[in-house]
């Protein structure tokens, strides 16, 4: 079949596969399109990134943005976009330029820029995946770089002072979310029931703001007051994202272990209980009652599964 | 302040301000000229287009057009929509929420794609930034400072092209680009007249691009070529041109039958 490819690229925290939106869209995308595709994240092990991530190697060929390489990996066969109309492909391309003008900026201003933000969560993660010395470089150098895209693409005047930067750029971001949501509605995903390269990219940049624990969080606030597009956040991480294992845990990740292990213990004791109500019942044409025991095989998952499972 | 704007009505002597038409004037700044031009006949508003060769200086935010009106000044197409809407003109209003996301994806589109490959060919596409750019932007003044002039503001351009990863496109990337732009412009208009029920900000920005593609020349036909494959864009130029820009000779883009090509630069 198809020669084997590889991803690499950031690896994730806060039950994300990847921290990063680029790395994060193209996985998502492999796995709408059943690209059967190897992702290695970076740790401290692994060779130093060459050059931005995420990057994919197939034999020969190497590509390095999300754009090419969802190009590519459509030329493999690996099509999302297989049902969409040329309607709704011309849509998916502009929905895309939107999330580039109007979110990328708050996205890396939240991540890069906001010092709290970047002094005690961005950069010890990143720096903490890179080998030394390259981890006293590379994030510098990822926020300067941010910085400079702010800067020179919103940055002219008459806006004079980056706070007023950083002003009109959330502006931005919250009226974009707030289109995204008018335009997801009711719908699972942005083109009916099948996700497509539009849900990869939407999923990419929004749920690293859904899901990453800032101490400045003005961006996931707005976010969570629309509860579509954190519905379908969670519907892409719960069924497409379900057996990921992130390399490195960070704190966060294991106090959430810790509460999924008091949790699964309380739902073994309901379930013991429900068993022997069901004993009752089994006489009547009635599914058995989903045993619970797959919560224990779900590590560094999701927080989210057995609520899931317990609400019919 | 915006109390004070909705009160006034849209004065008989507003001005727009662009760029020299003959001489100085460049690809992306025409595009957009057109498009603010575009938009305010399409809401019926009265606009004399003046041409100084300092009218990038006189903007408030350095970008072209800018119209002034009473004693506002407002630049670019975004903050003019918004001026206007204050005034009680809005083309976008019978749009419900979900057009209206998708009216603002696709201008978003426009300026991505479109307005980024044509300033990509104009300063980063070393021919004709030689033979046709830097001739044109100092061309109002002495040496050595419209050479000064133009090295600084080609520098910045291409700053700008480096922090979006545009700087490492080769110009066949940049025209593939155009292409794929274009093929979504067209999809998305198919047979209608308008991208919408009726013309809104979309259709005087989509028509301000490719109208400027279409009739200026340049080095190569490929960028207008790219235009020209889709006929329903073009005869949309053709349309929004007649209906809008027709009678009127003074505010006429053009300065001969449609759609011939037109030497709006050299």
């Amino acid at each position: 079949m198809a020669a084997p490819m590889e991803l690499s690229c950031w690896g994730g925290g806060w039950g994300l596969p990847s921290l990063h939106p680029e790395s994060l869209t193209v996985m998502a995308y492999a796995k709408f399109s059943g690209a059967p595709l190897t992702v290695n994240t970076i740790n401290n092990s692994w060779r130093a990134p060459k050059g931005d991530m995420p990057v994919l190697v197939s034999e020969d060929t190497v590509i390095s943005q999300p754009a090419k390489i969802l190009n590519f990996l459509r030329k493999q066969k690996y099509n999302a976009d297989y049902e969409l109309s040329a309607k709704q492909g011309a849509d998916t391309l502009a929905y895309i330029a939107l999330l580039e003008e109007k979110l990328l900026p708050a996205l890396l201003h939240t991540f890069w820029i906001e010092a709290e933000n970047y002094c005690s969560v961005t950069k010890p993660w990143f720096a903490s995946r890179i080998a030394f010395p390259l981890s006293l470089y590379v994030p510098g150098k990822m926020s300067r770089e941010a910085l400079n895209r702010i800067l020179l693409t919103k940055g002219g005047p008459p806006l004079y002072s980056l706070t007023e930067v950083e002003a009109q750029i959330y502006r931005d971001a919250k009226e974009c979310l707030n289109l995204l949501s008018k335009r997801l509605g009711t719908s699972q995903f942005f083109f009916g029931d099948t996700p497509t390269t539009l849900d990869a990219f939407v999923f990419g940049f929004l749920a690293p703001i859904y899901k990453v624990c800032f101490p400045r969080v003005q961006l996931q606030e707005h976010l969570k007051q629309l509860p579509n597009l954190c519905r379908f956040c969670d519907d892409i991480l719960t069924c497409y994202f379900r057996l990921t294992v992130s390399g490195h845990s960070p704190a966060g990740q294991d106090t959430a272990d810790a509460n999924l292990q008091k949790l699964t213990q309380l739902v073994n004791k309901e379930s013991n209980l429900i068993e022997k109500m069901d004993d009752n019942l089994r006489r009547s044409p009635q599914h058995p009652p989903r045993k619970l025991t797959t919560l224990k095989l779900a590590a560094g998952g999701e927080e989210s599964s057995p609520m899931s499972r317990l609400s019919p | 302040s915006s109390l004070s704007t909705a009160a006034e009505p849209w004065p008989e002597n507003a001005a727009l301000y662009q760029q020299l038409k003959d001489e100085q004037i460049l690809l992306s700044d025409n595009a957009s000229s057109l498009a603010v031009q575009a938009f305010l006949q399409m809401c019926n508003l009265p606009v004399r287009v003046i041409c100084r060769a300092n009218a990038e200086y006189m903007s408030p935010s350095g970008k072209l057009p800018f119209i002034h009106v009473g004693n506002q000044v407002v630049s670019e197409l975004g903050p003019i929509v918004q001026f206007v809407k204050a005034k009680g003109h809005s083309l976008s209003d019978g749009l419900d929420e979900v057009q209206k996301a998708e009216m603002k994806a696709y201008m978003e589109l426009v300026n991505n794609m479109l307005l980024t490959a044509e300033l990509y060919l104009q300063w980063c596409d070393d021919v004709t930034v030689e033979e046709i750019t830097h001739p044109r932007y100092g061309s109002p003044y002495p040496w050595p400072l419209n050479r000064i002039l133009s090295y600084q503001k080609q520098w910045e351009v291409r700053r700008k092209m480096k922090a979006i990863e545009w700087a490492g496109k080769t110009l066949e990337q940049v025209l593939e680009d155009v292409d794929q732009c274009c093929h979504a412009l067209s999809q998305r208009l198919g047979t209608q007249p308008y991208f919408f029920n009726k013309p809104t900000e979309l259709d005087a920005l989509v028509f301000g691009h490719l109208f400027t593609i279409l009739t200026t020349q340049l080095i190569t036909d490929e960028l207008s070529e790219k235009v020209k494959n889709y006929s329903n864009l073009t005869a949309f130029c053709r349309r929004i041109e007649q209906q809008y820009f027709g009678g009127q000779e003074k505010e006429s883009p053009t300065t001969a039958a449609p759609p011939a090509k037109r030497s709006l630069l050299r």
